[in-house]
């Protein structure tokens, strides 16, 4: 049987050093992959293209890290934490080539994507300044045409179809079958790209996902690589494992409002810790993340 | 008999009215959240709860920070993607009403919830998330928000969801499918839309003078002969809000 379960710095290093084209399934503080982010950080992935539906934690930092070129996504935030400010200040500086959409155009595209599709039609878009913006940058990934089947106007959307795709879960085995408990919002950014890295709370048995196939929402076959990383979306939450370390965002929504601020943090959490496992240490360890710890009726 | 009651109880309690048995309402956090509840603990026993996230029907026991926060998805009936959301559920016509908030709304309904402008130039505050694709596919809007000159203005910076467009038919020409309806409720009163898709006054809330709704408008508006006073909520409701939807009154405060 293929074993797909790799170590983090290992997968990381497949990433080109420039140019690669990667989606993210983070969702404002939900489920980001934090420590595949901040590997990629320490080993200085750079000029991404990203593409993400809803952004969070995950990409600011990487964007707040000087390492993004492009970003397409609909918005994102920290909830009632604060703003992904490093994005922000990064579009109003012109600093990020930013292409904006809704939610829906973006989870469609992907899901184009993961049915190898070259573009999908839809109604929304429409009438927004969104596509006004996109279509006077001559996007290619936008058109607006009549249908040939009800003579509507359309907005046709390009397939997103990434290199890489990186999503935080929290069950798969060594063949790359993932569990998602909760809402799956990132499922079809997850199938859409040519190799899925999906780090896990925790690595399962065949035994475990053969007595409950319904959990499974990514087949093995989508998968690349498997990464066992407990806690790998702190300070975000992983719905029946962990809640969102509210303290540490508050912190962070601090933080990221200003530069030379985010670096230090940058400095102290990212290049100051060799991997996730000592980050976590850093933080607090094992008395801080228990305290976060799910209640198992709850899921938080 | 007149009871008390404050300004966010009667805005959830407005909102609340105005959702149907048997409808599917997409919300977000909030006092949109509140009335939804109200509604389904009220009149509307059937109503489905959805939110853009893949969530769908939770009785949450806590408020939650946000979409994403997993307190808000406690004892759900359906968990999905925004694909089974927003590409399936909205998609095919099945939202009677979408709420939704933002940082500006125009004379024609449209929102922006993506930049302020200033003379410091453009700030990127958020984007669309769902919102966008919810004010064009649902098929009544509400919209919430606070009643500050700035925020309800001729024009919007930037058109996140599309209201009216620019008015009259230019919804349906931009190739959007029309909405039944757009109601804006604030914290002084509630506005509807004329026969040109413009704006115009429904009624004002308990209280509130005309002067005041004229004064905090970015929008030249005409105050209609003998407008109505907001209905005022009953005791019911306000038991209802505070005792069962929002004891901690962390929204109808």
């Amino acid at each position: 049987m293929s074993n797909k379960v790799k170590s983090l710095s290992e997968v990381v290093s497949q990433i080109p050093d420039e140019g690669a084209v990667i989606a993210f399934g983070g969702f404002a503080i939900a489920r980001n992959p934090i420590a595949f982010v901040m590997e990629m950080i320490r080993q200085q992935k750079r000029k991404l293209r990203v593409y993400q539906i809803v952004a969070g934690m995950d990409t600011d930092l990487l964007v707040g890290a000087g390492l993004v070129e492009r970003l397409e996504y609909s918005g994102g935030s920290l909830d009632r934490f604060g703003r992904l400010e490093r994005i922000n200040e990064a579009i109003d500086k012109g600093k990020l080539d930013v292409r904006e959409y809704t939610g829906m155009s973006m989870s469609l595209r992907f899901l184009a994507g993961s049915m190898g599709i070259p573009f999908i039609p839809t109604k929304t878009l429409l009438g927004t300044d969104m596509l006004r913006v996109l279509v006077e940058k001559n996007d290619d990934a936008v058109r607006v045409e009549n249908s040939p089947f009800d003579g509507e106007r359309y907005v046709y959307l390009k397939a997103i179809k990434p290199d890489f795709a990186v999503i935080h879960a929290q069950y798969a085995d060594e063949k790359g079958n993932v569990i998602i408990e909760g809402p799956y919002w990132d499922v079809e950014t997850a199938k859409s790209a040519k190799k899925l890295f999906v780090t896990v709370e925790k690595i399962v048995s065949s035994e475990f996902i053969k007595r409950f196939p319904e959990k499974v929402v990514i087949p093995s076959m989508y998968t690349s690589a498997v990464i066992e990383v407990p806690f790998g979306a702190f300070p975000t939450s992983v719905y029946k494992f962990y809640d969102y370390d509210q303290k540490f965002l508050m912190q962070y929504a601090e933080i990221n409002k200003n530069k030379d601020e985010f670096e230090k943090f940058i400095n102290e959490f990212v290049f100051g810790t060799k991997d996730f496992v000592e980050f976590l240490e850093k933080i607090g360890g094992i008395r801080r993340l228990n305290e976060i710890l799910a209640d198992p009726v709850y899921g938080y | 008999m007149t009871i008390n009651f404050t300004t966010n109880e009667l805005m959830a309690v407005t909102a609340a009215r105005l959702i149907k048995d048997n409808e599917n309402v997409v919300v977000g956090l909030g006092l949109p959240q509140i009335a939804a509840l109200l509604a389904k603990n009220t009149h509307a026993p059937n109503l489905n709860i959805i939110y853009e996230i893949g969530v769908i029907n939770p009785e949450a026991e806590e408020m939650g920070v946000g979409i994403a926060d997993p307190r808000l998805w406690y004892k759900s009936e359906y968990f999905t993607s925004f694909v089974g959301t927003l590409g399936n559920v909205l998609q095919k016509g099945l939202v009677d009403v979408g709420f939704l908030g933002g940082l500006q709304t125009d004379r024609f309904g449209n929102i922006n919830s993506t930049l302020v402008r200033s003379e410091k130039g453009i700030r990127h505050i958020n984007g669309s998330g769902g919102a966008a694709d919810i004010a064009s596919l649902a098929r009544r809007l509400l919209i919430i928000m606070k009643h500050d000159k700035r925020k309800l203005v001729e024009n919007v910076d930037y058109i996140t969801s599309v209201g009216y467009l620019r008015g009259g038919n230019s919804r349906k020409e931009s190739g959007l499918p029309m909405c039944e309806n757009i109601t804006i409720i604030t914290n002084l009163c509630v506005f509807g839309f004329d026969e040109n898709k413009s704006i115009k006054l429904l009624s004002i809330h308990p209280g509130v003078s005309v002067e005041e709704i004229i004064e905090n408008t970015g929008i030249k508006i005409e105050i209609p002969e003998g407008v109505k006073t907001t209905e005022e909520p009953t005791e019911a409701e306000i038991n209802l809000l505070r005792t069962t939807i929002d004891p901690l009154k962390l929204y109808i405060k």
